[in-house]
């Protein structure tokens, strides 16, 4: 996972349905791509099997009762 | 300022002190209106102020104990909560221009609760826009001042609620922590704060922000008195069934522990790295006080937290967009430019990136519980820094205004992606008189231990019964 070019935001942006003017996909690209490049040792690393609810699952079973 | 009006006294001691009928209810109202008349102009921690009806509320609570008839715990006691608790029939701003007239058809059941409890609504307090700002700074209705200094930040988003609180203009208020905003606030105007576990409190009738992270809880004068309110406003709830069916424990009589015993963990880095020498003092001095109470300080070494950072920011700023989209096409114009820069964000993230991030939530805990199994807590600082001034955080929707507050939020977004609980409370004073608060970091649902251990802390030191000496403005 790496950090959207200012087109790609562009791109996604207009596929929302909220289209952005070229000087605020640039700054998006500046803003969130920290939080891509954060995240990038774990994406696509995350086994077939896992779905959001094992948060649900981990938090229940280690609970403090 | 006299240490005998009742606006100074603790929520738990007023709360007492008008069930034995020691003092009226609308003695204690019109002491806490008295300071909000005097205070407000200054600090603009309230949104609104309802004088009148709240004087109207505590005569009739007064009337009703006088014939025997306590409506619960906090019967006549006056609070204000976070503008973004609804209340039907009450215009609840969210800190924004797009609903500075709305008004609520539906009650929130942390705010009922509250009400059943037989609380008097003082007014409602200032916050960030939509709950989205960690700084205290708000486009629309101006910065709330630090009651300590003037000219410093409050944080947020629960900006109004840190304000209030530490000024002693409400014994307490309900704030809301998605991404820090009870903690931040907490550790900046020297409060203690509740961050509760994702589940624990309904969030039925709260202003969304981000359906995975959000989080409703108190920020007081003492741990007791956070347990007080967390005791009273937890539990199920049909309206929200995220809410988690579980008995809510007794978290007053867990504020009589001691810490003899409590293995409290010490990060080895992130929390303990990039320090200003003050925050790292005030931690240093935490240590020993925990140490000399009893308690066993053990090193953990954590799982990586900038990850945990990221993955918060992709959840969080995606969640928030798709709850603002409407908005952000009709209204645009009606945000604060930072704001909306931040709603914006999440338009650059996609469902397979936002889904990679929420999947990852169940192993991150598992991995954090699993480096922390040695310790009961975890003890961090809030935040690197103490208030820094509202000046040099305007940063507005410049091109390093997310880095900015990247760097603010560091030490809180990890625990929130956890969903875990903290109890951040006030632990020292910078050479410049600011404060400077400690989370308590606890495992799922261990509320009571948090706040037993904040308890203790606070019968082992004095910082959280300190008030300023407020600069007018």
């Amino acid at each position: 996972m790496t950090r959207p070019t200012p087109r790609q935001v562009k791109a996604m942006a207009d596929a929302a349905g909220v289209p952005v003017a070229d000087d605020v996909a640039a700054r998006i690209a500046n803003s969130i791509g920290p939080a891509f490049e954060g995240f990038a040792p774990v994406a696509g690393t995350l086994p077939f099997d896992l779905e959001p609810a094992s948060f649900l699952v981990v938090q229940n079973t280690r609970a403090v009762s | 300022m006299s240490a005998t009006e009742p606006a100074l006294m603790s929520l738990t001691e007023i709360a007492q002190a008008i069930a034995q009928k020691r003092v009226s209810s609308r003695e204690v109202t019109q002491s806490c209106l008295d300071r909000i008349a005097q205070w407000q102009p200054s600090l603009n921690a309230f949104m609104t102020i309802e004088a009148e009806p709240a004087l109207a509320a505590a005569d009739a609570a007064d009337a009703a104990l006088a014939k025997g008839n306590r409506q619960g715990a906090l019967h006549g006691v006056p609070l204000a909560h976070k503008d973004m608790y609804y209340e039907a029939g009450k215009v609840v701003s969210c800190g924004s221009k797009i609903r500075r007239d709305w008004v609520a058809t539906t009650t929130a059941t942390a705010l009922q609760r509250l009400k059943d409890a037989g609380t008097v609504r003082l007014g409602s307090l200032q916050m960030a826009e939509f709950a989205y700002g960690p700084t205290g700074h708000n486009a629309h209705y101006g910065a709330v001042h630090n009651p300590w200094r003037h000219r410093h930040i409050t944080g947020g988003s629960s900006s109004g609620s840190g304000a209030a609180v530490a000024a002693r203009l409400t014994f307490a208020a309900l704030g809301s922590d998605t991404g820090g905003s009870i903690r931040m606030p907490a550790h900046f105007c020297g409060v203690t704060g509740l961050k509760t576990t994702v589940g624990l409190i309904s969030r039925a009738g709260a202003m969304p922000l981000s359906q995975s992270l959000d989080t409703v809880g108190p920020l007081a004068r003492t741990a007791e008195d956070c347990a007080l309110l967390t005791g009273l406003i937890a539990g199920a709830d049909p309206a929200d069934p995220t809410c988690i069916n579980r008995a809510v424990p007794d978290y007053l009589a867990a504020t009589r522990e001691t810490l003899q015993g409590l293995k409290v963990g010490v990060p080895t880095a992130f929390y303990v790295d990039d320090l200003d020498p003050e925050i790292a003092r005030i931690l240093d001095e935490t240590i020993t006080t925990l140490k000399h109470e009893g308690a066993e300080i053990v090193s953990v070494e954590l799982p990586d937290q900038r990850q945990l950072t990221a993955a918060c920011q992709l959840v969080l700023a995606c969640e928030a967009a798709a709850f603002h989209k409407r908005w952000l096409i009709e209204r645009p114009q009606d945000y604060g430019p930072q704001v909306l820069m931040r709603l914006q964000n999440g338009l650059a993230i996609s469902g397979v990136s936002y889904l990679e991030a929420l999947r990852w939530r169940g192993p991150a805990l598992a991995a954090y519980l699993a480096a922390t199994e040695r310790a009961e807590i975890v003890l961090a600082p809030v935040a690197p820094v103490a208030a820094p001034t509202i000046a040099e955080s305007d940063v507005g929707n410049s091109l390093d205004a997310e880095a900015v507050i990247q760097r603010l939020t560091r030490f809180t977004r990890p625990v929130n992606y956890l969903g875990l609980p903290s109890l951040a409370v006030p632990a020292g004073f910078t050479k410049d008189g600011l404060p400077g608060g400690m989370q308590l970091i606890g495992r799922p649902f261990d509320e009571a231990t948090l706040l037993g251990a904040g308890a203790a802390f606070q019968r082992a030191s004095d910082f959280h019964a300190r008030w300023p000496e407020m600069e007018m403005a």
